[in-house]
């Protein structure tokens, strides 16, 4: 236990007297700060520089300012659908044109108009752009717009009056939501600060489980193994290691996150109705516990391994290539989270699969915990599986990490391993 | 203190490395352990420091099985190396530290060997800031810092010039003298013949000679003298008349003379001290040098 203490005191001290570490941390920390007093900063220029190149303050912009949108329709409905058209893309300079298409094409194609609109009828139009289909909405806008026109015509022929069926078309719903799950709040909110904390826990586990592998590849390459392993057991120097580097990890997220924390405490009142800003710091406590507990159960699990591997290599440049396996493990992981996430299916099977799979547990159940409803069976078996697998895989490891430090030379292939762990 | 290795057995796969290694070194002595690259020292010196278990076979303390809680060791590797990009005294302490100082004494332990080595005015220097002598002196201190009862040294006079190799030949007769178990491993058999008392020399994973080294070349046969004369010639055509008695020129330009048998060595050397102008003549006794090629070869 005192080589434990010794080994963990020597490697804290080198995370943190090492100037990339504190470089990285500090950079964040400011960055993030930047980010959350920027509100403030910018509101305390403005008041000290004026605002002489604002938009004037009844808020009119010179249409000759705006992008242009040609509008070609038939005489007897020009009128209508120019003023409707003009009233609903009001980001445009809305002109009307007789031209024909070649014309209209060649004005979009030298830059002289945005967009256009040709009219066949009340019901057909032809777009012109040169913006891409995909990112364009203007189509939409016009569809609805002569879809809610053809609609009232139709209805004032019935005999409604114009304002009626304005009103009929505008009725508004009231709607409420209320989304059931562990954590509450609403699924944007939920899936914002859900993304932070999985792409937290990705990075952290293995930046740090990296590093313990590089730190053990160090050691070995620089032949100091040669004495560490005549004045230390194998399994303090790998304990020893590895929770130096989680309690490092747990240190640098603190830093960053506390500054957050700080920071938008201090301008809460600047960043108003930011649902996204609001939506990240209004995350449940309940739900930083649990991203505490498989962070760290999580981490042990990758550190353990990357341990192991430093331990097989003779050079810090073969680690990369050894590494890859486990890396891979853990991005599998990270795409089925994500792809989860984005497609709203949180809880699809391959999702409850791997939320017992202790290599992609930590993000698989936090992501379910955080978005979905889990009952608490199934999160104490999660925890208990990662929990066990901690124990059998440090075990394991250091098992490696005790027969790979001696060997030089290329890097013993996995079969060797199994074997050479089966004659031990 | 007596350290005994008793019939140890080791193999990797299927290479069988030690097979029935045996020999014993006292604390207060210098044991060299000899051999051929390859022929088992590193692995029993491993073996002898708790890194993996032998196969078979025991290792004595004082005639009972080594108990590794109550026994110390120091260890100068062959393949040198410690923290490169690290500050020297923070090193040294932290291997003080594992082998169970506490930090106090540990800070005390390598401020002396720093003094001892002349080495303090690097103390919170990087070590790969220093030259390959300066750092093999700072390894050397991760050996005695923590004053080990069984002192192991590797090839620890390979890279240091004359200056500093007496330096470390001053250091090492220190710890002898203070009654600590020094165990050599060396190709430089000049130091081995130097410090140590008793030999074992290993060959395929087997000690094929073991023992005092003085008794060890007492037990060659006496026939062989040296003899440094101006008259080297004459003495040279004198002796041929004489048949069955061999001589040679050694590379200092002495005449090493053997005889039939080491009875003949008496009336040979009186003859010689009468008849000539001598400067010296003794009995030779083979070098370690020798004794090595003959038996690890």
């Amino acid at each position: 236990m005192k080589r434990f203490r010794t080994i963990l005191g020597f490697e804290l001290r080198g995370y943190f007297a090492n100037k990339v570490f504190i470089g990285v941390t500090v950079a964040l920390a400011v960055i993030i700060a930047a980010v959350l007093f920027f509100p403030r900063v910018a509101g305390f220029v403005t008041d000290l520089f004026g605002s002489e190149d604002e938009t004037p303050d009844d808020g009119t912009v010179d249409p000759g300012d705006l992008p242009v949108m040609l509008i070609s329709a038939p005489d007897e409905i020009k009128d209508t659908f120019l003023g409707a058209f003009s009233s609903a893309f009001a980001d445009y300079n809305v002109t009307p044109t007789d031209a024909d298409a070649k014309k209209i094409e060649s004005a979009i194609s030298d830059g002289n108009a945005e967009c256009a609109f040709v009219l066949a009828s009340p019901t057909s139009f032809t777009y012109y752009s040169a913006t891409e289909p995909l990112f364009d909405d203007n189509p939409y806008m016009a569809e609805e717009l002569m879809r809610s026109l053809y609609i009232t015509g139709t209805m004032v022929g019935a005999g409604i009056s114009p304002e009626d069926a304005a009103q009929v078309l505008s009725v508004p719903i009231e709607q409420n939501t209320v989304t059931v799950g562990a954590s509450g709040g609403d699924y944007f909110s939920n899936l914002i600060y859900t993304y932070i904390m999985v792409y937290a826990l990705y990075i952290v586990i293995l930046l740090y489980g990296q590093m313990v592998a590089s730190s053990v590849a160090t050691e070995k390459s620089s032949r100091a193994m040669e004495l560490l392993v005549t004045s230390a057991d194998p399994v303090s120097m790998m304990f020893g290691k590895v929770f130096a580097a989680c309690i490092a990890g747990l240190s640098q997220i603190a830093a960053i996150f506390g500054t957050a924390l700080v920071c938008f405490a201090i301008n809460e009142d600047q960043w108003g109705n930011n649902m996204i800003v609001r939506s990240i710091f209004d995350m449940p406590l309940s739900l930083l516990l649990y991203m505490l507990l498989f962070f760290l159960l999580g981490f042990l699990v990758f550190a353990f391994m990357f341990g192991a591997i430093g331990s097989t290599v003779s050079k810090l440049e073969e680690l990369n290539t050894v590494s890859t396996p486990v890396v891979m493990l853990f991005v599998v992981g990270l795409i089925v989270v994500v792809i989860a996430m984005s497609t709203g299916d949180i809880d699809s099977p391959l999702m409850r699969v791997c939320s017992y799979i202790p290599f992609t547990s930590p993000m698989a159940m936090f992501t379910r915990i955080a978005m979905s409803t889990v009952p608490s069976w199934e999160i104490a078996v999660s925890v208990a599986i990662l929990a066990v697998s901690v124990f059998v895989i440090g075990y394991i490891s250091a098992k490696i990490y005790r027969m790979g430090v001696l060997l030089y030379g290329t890097p013993p292939k996995p079969s060797a391993i199994i074997k050479a762990l089966r004659n031990q | 203190m007596e350290l005994e290795f008793k019939d140890i057995k080791k193999s990797f796969g299927e290479k069988l490395v030690l097979d029935g290694v045996s020999f014993s070194a006292a604390s207060g002595r210098a044991f060299g352990l000899l051999g051929r690259n390859g022929a088992g020292k590193t692995t029993s010196i491993r073996i002898l420091m708790n890194v993996f278990p032998a196969d078979g076979g025991m290792i004595l303390l004082d005639g009972k099985q080594i108990d590794y809680k109550s026994v110390s060791f120091g260890y100068l590797p062959e393949e040198r190396g410690l923290y490169p990009k690290k500050k020297i005294s923070d090193q040294l302490v932290y291997f003080a530290q594992l082998h169970g100082m506490c930090r106090t004494d540990a800070v005390r332990a390598v401020d002396y060997w720093l003094g001892r080595l002349g080495m303090t005015e690097y103390k919170t220097k990087r070590l790969d800031t220093l030259s390959k002598g300066n750092q093999q002196k700072i390894q050397l201190i991760t050996a005695l810092a923590h004053d080990p009862d069984i002192v192991i040294l590797d090839e620890p006079f390979s890279g240091l010039d004359p200056v500093n190799a007496r330096l470390l030949k001053d250091v090492v007769l220190e710890v002898i003298e203070r009654g600590k178990l020094v165990l050599f491993s060396s190709h430089q058999m000049n130091y081995i013949e130097e410090f140590c008392d008793s030999i074992a020399i290993l060959h395929g994973g087997r000690v094929v000679l073991a023992g005092e080294l003085r008794e060890i070349k007492h037990s060659y046969p006496r026939n062989r003298l040296t003899v440094r004369s101006r008259d080297a010639e004459r003495i040279r055509a004198d002796l041929r008349l004489s048949g069955d008695i061999a001589v040679d020129t050694d590379e200092s330009g002495a005449l090493t003379v053997t005889l039939p048998s080491p009875e003949l060595k008496g009336s040979v050397m009186a003859r010689l001290t009468e008849t000539y102008d001598i400067d010296g003549i003794y009995v030779t006794e083979p070098s370690l040098g020798d004794i090595f090629v003959e038996y690890a070869s």
